[in-house]
């Protein structure tokens, strides 16, 4: 019964990742003809600055986008389960920008953030270069990624939210308790679980950042290798520069990455995630 | 489950009875041109259907190096001279050598330049694709801007010192940016490295020439420029293509590829008629060097692409027919007269005219067609594709100030040279 499954995930998923591995260890000489050089690839990539410039730009994209981005789903989820007129609207408001192409996405914050004509510095009266200045390129793609991602979080947190049983919150409001003391005491512990799922994926999708970069940035960006993550060095050495061992080694790398990023949370998880009642 | 995927890949032939091709191109404003072609030939071959598909420049790579790969490249194809060293060493493409054989035997030679036969032969010297079309780099510039300005029109006595004067005195009546100095190879750097007298690649392109002292007064000459105030500098083109910007009126010379003018026409009605194009300025004191072609500090790079079809194809011989027909003069005529491009064919060159016809603005074509006498062949050996983007992200660190130029250079050269000799080792 599960061997379509199964097949689908030999198939599509774990031939996939072994050939990775083996590529890892190969010079691409082209169309798909690997050479075994062991672990050039991996002396090449440790010992290659731009390679550690990527990975602190991708674990400093995560710093950024991560907790504020959790922490701003989290409230919008509250506003939203609190009695608010135009629930409804709002919360299709929010959901918005997941259900808009990542492309048209980027392309509409790049006008928003050019550095000439754009609306954003319009506002601000400034004349900062957001997406070509080493400063602010980051900054600019976090930006985008934690507007386009809220609102789904916000959902999940929400499903979260409303599986509280309200008899918790009236028996506390009669011992007494504020609001504050109610949401670290009853709303945090219970929604601790969806919150450490959203956390999970939040996490793996940052350290995945590629589309963004992708379409903001442009070969010719002059803060490009200040803002290139470990998966846009990993395109544009295995399809700009065609070099695919190479790239491999950077994907192993990543995948690396987020096994121990992944692991780590799940042992931390025991000392705040409440799965009983 | 196996049978779906096995239908789903076998879609080779059709319930019509006819053959079914796929043309894959990355220009979409050639797709009528390349269109009009297909038409004239199955107008021939009523048993065949061509399908024109346009992609990006980006994507277009990415997917047929995958389609190679699998042996599932598209029947006809564009080939860059980037590129086709790489695919035709890899025994990727058909070899289009003796195509013409029943025709004349000395076709290629009689009907195409030498420089449209090299950028479609591989390292052994055998042809893999038909030479398609020819262009260069010329200047384009604003003659309302140069009016106001009170600064005659550039001219063929143009020198780089005419282009920085011409720029200052614009900025400073106009307040608008003069000559805006991109970073890019063949429409920037390339052009003022060889009109300095130096070169990119050796003649036999086994060698880079970054550190030569012709190139390093080009680039010098080049890169410096967005240090002065008449200059946007790079960040400014990262969000600004140059093009946008000229058009916006917003600078007054930047460097375009004739391949663009149509589409250029085209899309800016209201502009017509305030714009013309100009030869490139030239060196006035260039570095003597046994390298470089020209000792009078003129040059463009011209480039010039090639229809292929796969070694292992399919549909191989109907595909190799239609790309010889695409040889021919009479379907290199309909290229340039539907705009699409400058056609390599000899003697139908200026067909392309007929691009511009139904404007009453006119632009100085000639220039184009005269620069041909002294342009350089676009710089590409067979590791193009490992070094290329390499040289790039050197280029982009000397113009955000993170390396200074000299510095910038040697890392330039000694990546072309590495990747080089690293290709030649392995051939």
């Amino acid at each position: 019964m599960v061997a379509p499954t199964i097949i689908g995930l030999v198939v599509l998923n774990l031939w996939p990742f072994v050939q990775t591995l083996y590529a890892s260890f190969c010079e691409h000489e082209g169309f798909g003809h690997y050479k075994f050089i062991g672990l050039q690839n991996y002396v090449d990539m440790f010992g290659n600055a731009e390679f550690w410039k990527a990975t602190w730009n991708t674990i400093y994209f995560c710093i950024l986008t991560v907790p504020v981005g959790i922490a701003l789903a989290l409230l919008i989820a509250m506003l939203l389960n609190a009695h608010v007129k135009f629930k409804g609207g709002f919360r299709t408001i929010f959901f918005l920008p997941l259900v808009c192409a990542p492309a048209a996405v980027a392309m509409v914050w790049r006008w928003i953030f050019n550095g000439e004509y754009g609306i954003l510095n319009q506002i601000l009266g400034t004349k900062i270069q957001w997406i070509t200045d080493p400063k602010t390129a980051v900054l600019a793609v976090a930006i985008v990624s934690v507007w386009s991602s809220v609102g789904y979080d916000a959902v999940l947190l929400l499903a979260g939210l409303q599986n509280i049983p309200k008899s918790l919150y009236e028996a506390n409001s009669i011992d007494g308790a504020g609001k504050i003391q109610q949401f670290f005491t009853i709303t945090l512990p219970m929604v601790s679980p969806t919150l450490f799922s959203v956390l999970i994926m939040r996490l793996m999708a940052s350290m995945k950042i590629y589309d963004l970069i992708y379409m903001m940035a442009d070969e010719t960006n002059p803060a490009l290798t200040d803002m290139q993550s470990l998966m846009y060095l990993f395109y544009r050495s295995s399809f700009v520069a065609g070099d695919r061992g190479y790239g491999s080694a950077i994907v192993i790398w990543t995948v690396g990455l987020i096994l121990i990023v992944t692991l780590v949370q799940f042992q931390g998880q025991k000392k705040w995630v409440t799965y009983d009642i | 489950m196996l049978l779906l995927l096995l239908s789903l890949t076998g879609c080779g032939s059709s319930s019509d009875g006819k053959t079914h091709l796929t043309f894959q191109i990355w220009d979409v404003y050639q797709r009528p041109g390349m269109q009009a072609m297909c038409d004239a030939y199955t107008a021939k071959h009523p048993d065949v259907v061509i399908e024109v598909q346009a992609t990006s420049w980006s994507e277009y790579w990415t997917k047929l190096e995958a389609s190679a790969e699998s042996n599932t490249m598209p029947d006809i194809f564009w080939m860059h001279t980037n590129q086709l060293l790489y695919y035709a060493d890899f025994g990727m493409l058909a070899d289009v050598t003796n195509l013409y054989d029943d025709v004349e035997s000395d076709y290629y030679e009689k009907h195409f330049s030498e420089i449209s036969r090299n950028n479609a032969s591989g390292s052994d010297g055998k042809l893999y694709g038909v030479p398609k079309d020819k262009d260069n780099g010329l200047l384009v510039y604003n003659k309302e801007m140069f009016d106001a300005a009170g600064v005659p029109y550039p001219t063929e006595d143009w020198t780089w010192g005419d282009l920085r004067d011409a720029s200052q005195k614009i900025h400073d009546k106009t307040g608008k940016y003069g000559f805006m100095a991109y970073n890019d190879d063949q429409l920037g750097y390339w052009c003022f490295v060889y009109q300095a007298g130096g070169h990119i690649l050796t003649a036999d392109r086994t060698k880079a020439g970054y550190t030569n002292p012709g190139s390093v007064k080009g680039m010098e000459f080049y890169v410096n420029m967005q240090k002065e105030d008449w200059c946007p500098d790079q960040t400014y083109f990262t969000e600004t293509a140059p093009s946008t910007a000229f058009f916006s009126e917003a600078g007054a010379m930047y460097l375009e590829g004739n391949w663009n003018l149509p589409q250029l026409m085209e899309n800016y009605p209201e502009m017509r008629g305030k714009w013309d194009i100009a030869k490139l300025p030239r060196c006035a004191d260039p570095i003597e060097d046994s390298e470089s072609l020209d000792k009078d500090g003129r040059a463009t790079l011209s480039n010039g692409l090639c229809y292929s079809t796969a070694a292992r194809g399919k549909n191989r011989e109907i595909a190799l027919n239609v790309i010889k027909f695409f040889g021919t003069e009479e379907a290199q005529r309909i290229q340039g007269e539907k705009g699409a491009a400058i056609p390599a064919y000899i003697g139908c060159e200026e067909t392309w005219r007929a691009a511009f016809d139904s404007y009453n603005e006119k632009l100085n074509l000639d220039i184009i067609f005269e620069q041909f006498d002294y342009a350089v062949q676009a710089v590409y050996n067979s590791a193009s594709p490992k070094w290329k983007s390499q040289v790039l992200d050197e280029l982009t660190r000397v113009y955000s100030g993170e390396r200074d130029l000299k510095t910038g250079l040697k890392n330039m050269e000694r990546i072309v040279n590495k990747e080089t000799a690293k290709k030649l080792a392995d051939d």
